[in-house]
């Protein structure tokens, strides 16, 4: 049963971390040297007189004061500006990218999660085995290899020898008709999910034996254990089902990261989301496009702990006394 | 004819992204949707990969005084939805682009026309406020001609986002969205002939590493901007890979900052001290090392790529360092008792070289000349600044010296080179121009003003050679080099690159390389091979193979590692 006070406490955290998170972005990146059109004449060769009346058109020219003022109004009815890049409303942007995103990102962490928990899980129980040490020792040298490298590593293996495409999400040429342009797409989406789920699964499977380690050393796992239970009950119904609160926490902190957080991935595999949208908008001093995305993604992680804090008092019903 | 599948040639482009194919919305000059726009819609006409103008929607043109052209447009021109093109959609593209300067990119383009009309279905009038030599090189070129009877209606002109109806040789089927890929389609009835080509992808890739493996693999036919250099030689060993380097309409230079009331050191004033300081400079030796040979070393401050422009007779100063070392000692500058030389009124030549971020890789160069000038007793600190601090330094005269490079945007012509010299542009913050060597003489400023003035190319040709000759005594940069750009094409599949100076990737040249290119086999047969694991490149499979095995090495040696620990410390217990 949730607490209502509880739900209220959160709620209330919840709007001003938003708040918060919502006026740093906005100094955050104001802070940077430069501004997205001092450098526009290189290159483009755009007299001064053209950069001070596109200053002017964003409303660079406005001091900064005024400038958040705005921002905060224009935010709170859920307009989130025009890209300086693009002249196209940041809202379509985000909404294009963040689609691409949660397409590769569910299917990773899905994956990743599942296989995690397994991984864990069989650690765990056969602990100290050859079994344990291999898998625990794989997982840990994947989880700190590098994002770039691996994803790299994977493009040459994946092209030469699997014919996998290299880049984007569609083979442009493509045979019309639905099933076909999902083998398509999941042809695209093997080596940026497989890097995705090598780099995630590793956390899970760490943080999902240790957690059963400690399950195990518990009195109760003792009493079930002199009660006669069978191993699987023992493992799932007792073990598991309490060991699976910290697994709760790190998925839902990574669901709201990683949704910014692939941008190495996107990067190797021209994948058109979120990480993408972020890298060429921090290259292109794009205000609008940074603010958006930020906001965004902390809105997510923020849902996402929300939704997590929702749902330990079901799960753990110590949680709401506190 | 083309009852098989359509012959698709397909682009991959690794440099700045496919933002929109609006044309009223771009910001930014050298992007992928500004090519891709200007093979939609036509502009009056073009620069061929030559690097000189060429007839478009204007087949003919005639001056009728200094101010006034008439351009004869083609009589055959539709756009793509079948409409008739004529005079009026000029005049309207260009009335549209004076009367609303938020289209700020296009808006640029019409700054010296005073005025526009049409005389008669296919002639058009077009008035200058004063004679404009670029007009036909920078600013028509750059103008795509709208179709009146669409834009007409369009409320916001910047945020349109209908479907493109051009002129062009291609037409719009699909766009995956910002950053993605564009399908376009030859279009059937052109006016100058159908492209070769059925189809053209043009797709976008955030990696050069993926840009090259689909271009071995087969996935893309052709790859540009340009490749890093350390691609080329696994690229260029690829039988099936035919590489094409062009200079690039660009060159690297080394600033020195001069400016009078700025913060730099003030000794590079002094003409003599910025002289001696470049025969201490070996742009021949820095190509090799810092480029790999992959750049011509400059003589001037216009692009080796823009050909006849340059003048042939100004050539670098000789890298002589004792030439360099009795120039200073002449200008006064003694070596102090730490070896640094002071100069007389107690100057020290301890100088910073920046280089800007987006470039890190001219540190090198940084590295080299500071080696050089350490010899005659010149301090300098290499260091690599954020690009865009790099700009504020730059407009607040806070710097010494720093590696920068200068492109031009469109066109072959050399104006954009020599503007960033007028003393006009050498001004205090918060309003600056574009100079960063803070150079002024007004000799060279009326010279500007006389060659922007002169119709006559023989003659204004002249005038640019002064010109480039006046800044080579002066020296407000050391011109350093003018890079290759590298692009690729599968050559086993796709045939006719045209010859020329400029890469065939590029604002105007890219629509040369789309009315030339042609399949390399009979259409028929093409289509069978394209698939993706027709012809499969053997250097970087060698490779890939290598790299992975390291992998599993690695992943072995570490899972080995551990498992070993745990048993020892097991042991211990």
């Amino acid at each position: 049963m949730v607490n209502l006070a509880y739900f209220a406490r959160k709620i209330v955290g919840l709007v001003v971390t938003v708040f918060l998170v919502l006026s740093f972005n906005f100094y955050l990146f104001r802070i940077l040297p430069g501004n997205p059109f001092t450098l526009l004449f290189r290159g483009s060769g755009l007299s001064s007189q053209a950069i001070h009346d596109l200053n002017a058109q964003f409303g660079l020219d406005k001091p900064i004061w005024y400038q958040y003022f705005v921002y905060l109004r224009n935010t709170a009815v859920g307009n989130l500006g025009i890209s300086y890049q693009t002249r196209t409303p940041v809202a379509s942007l985000i909404s294009f990218a963040l689609i691409n995103t949660l397409i590769l990102l569910s299917v990773a962490s899905v994956i990743s999660i599942v296989a995690g928990i397994l991984i864990g899980i069989i650690a765990a129980w056969k602990r100290g085995s050859k079994v344990d040490v291999s898998a625990s020792a794989t997982m840990l040298v994947l989880y700190s290899m590098p994002t770039f490298w691996l994803g790299i590593l994977l493009l040459f293996a994946g092209v030469i020898y699997l014919h996998l495409p290299v880049s984007g999400m569609t083979t442009i040429i493509v045979q019309t008709g639905a099933l076909p342009q999902l083998i398509d797409l999941l042809r695209h989406m093997v080596l940026p999910c497989l890097t995705l789920v090598l780099g995630l699964t590793g956390q899970y499977v760490l943080v999902m034996k240790s957690a059963l380690l400690d399950v195990f050393t518990e009195d109760y796992m003792i009493t079930a254990r002199a009660k006669g239970i069978s191993n699987r009950k023992l493992l799932w119904d007792h073990g598991f089902r309490n060991a699976v609160l910290p697994m709760m926490t790190l998925v839902s902190m990574n669901l709201g990261l990683s949704i910014g957080g692939a941008i190495q991935t996107e990067t190797v595999f021209s994948w058109p989301g979120m990480g993408l949208l972020i890298y060429h908008a921090i290259l292109a001093r794009d205000y609008p496009v940074l603010q958006g995305a930020f906001l965004v993604v902390t809105i997510v992680v923020i849902v996402a702990n929300f939704v997590a804090d929702m749902l330990f008092p079901l799960l753990d019903p110590r949680v709401t006394s506190h | 004819m083309h009852a098989q599948a359509p012959v698709t040639f397909t682009v991959g482009w690794s440099g700045s992204t496919l933002d929109t194919l609006n044309p009223a919305a771009f910001t930014d000059a050298d992007g992928a949707s500004k090519i891709i726009v200007n093979i939609i819609y036509d502009p009056l006409v073009r620069v061929n990969i030559n690097g000189s103008t060429t007839p478009d929607l204007a087949m003919s043109w005639t001056y009728k005084n200094s101010t006034t052209i008439d351009m004869n447009l083609v009589h055959n021109a539709t756009w793509h939805d079948g409409q008739q093109f004529t005079a009026n959609d000029v005049a309207f593209t260009i009335n549209l682009l004076l009367k609303h300067p938020e289209i700020s990119y296009e808006h640029e383009f019409v700054q010296t026309i005073a005025s526009v009309r049409a005389l008669d279905n296919y002639t058009v009038e077009i008035q200058t406020s004063k004679p404009d030599a670029t007009l036909l090189d920078y600013e028509l070129v750059n103008i795509p001609i709208l179709p009146q009877h669409i834009w007409a209606n369009v409320a916001n002109y910047t945020s349109y986002t209908g479907n493109p109806v051009g002129t062009g040789p291609f037409k719009v089927i699909k766009w995956g969205g910002p950053g993605t890929y564009v399908q376009l389609a030859a279009n059937d009835n052109y006016f100058y002939g159908r492209p070769h080509i059925d189809q053209l992808v043009f797709q976008y890739f955030s990696s050069s590493n993926a840009m090259a493996l689909a271009l071995e693999s087969g996935q893309i036919d052709y790859a540009g901007p340009t490749f890093p250099n350390a691609l080329l030689s696994s690229l260029s060993s690829l039988g099936d890979v035919q590489l094409i380097s062009r200079l690039g309409p660009e060159y690297y230079y080394f600033c020195f900052n001069g400016y009078a009331q700025g913060f730099g050191n003030p000794a590079l004033r002094n003409k003599e001290v910025r002289i001696a300081l470049s025969h201490a400079i070996d742009s021949q030796e820095l190509s090799q090392v810092v480029w790999g040979g992959f750049a011509k070393p400059q003589n001037t401050i216009i692009p080796i790529a823009l050909g006849d422009w340059v003048n042939p007779n100004v050539t670098q100063y000789d890298f002589n360092l004792t030439t360099a070392a009795n120039m200073l000692d002449a200008a006064g500058y003694k070596v102090g008792s730490d070896g640094v030389r002071v100069g007389p009124n107690g100057t020290r030549l301890a100088l910073k070289i920046e280089v800007p971020s987006d470039y890190a890789e001219e540190y090198r160069a940084a590295q080299e000349i500071a080696g050089w000038w350490k010899q005659i007793g010149v301090a300098a600190t290499p260091q690599i600044t954020d690009t865009d601090t790099m700009g504020g330094e730059s407009v607040n005269w806070k710097f010494d010296t720093y590696i920068w490079v200068w492109s031009t945007p469109a066109g072959g012509d050399p104006d954009l080179f020599l503007s960033v010299f007028q003393s006009s542009q050498a001004a205090p913050a918060p309003n600056p121009g574009f100079s960063d060597s803070g150079y002024q003489n007004p000799v060279y400023d009326q010279l500007y003003n006389q060659q922007i003035q002169q119709t006559n190319s023989t003659l204004r040709h002249a005038i640019v050679y002064q010109m480039q000759a006046i800044l080579h005594q002066d020296e407000p940069y050391y011109p350093i080099y003018d890079p290759y750009l590298v692009q690729a094409i599968r050559s086993d599949m796709f045939t006719g690159v045209p010859a020329g100076l400029l890469p065939p990737i590029f604002i105007g040249t890219f629509y040369s390389l789309l009315a030339s290119v042609r399949p390399t086999v009979a259409p028929a047969q093409a289509s069978q091979t394209t698939t993706a694991t027709a012809a499969m490149g053997t250097a970087i499979s060698t490779e890939g193979l290598a790299a992975i095995a390291v992998v599993v090495v690695v992943v072995l040696a570490a899972v080995g590692v551990v498992v070993t620990r745990r048993k020892s410390s097991k042991k211990g217990q």
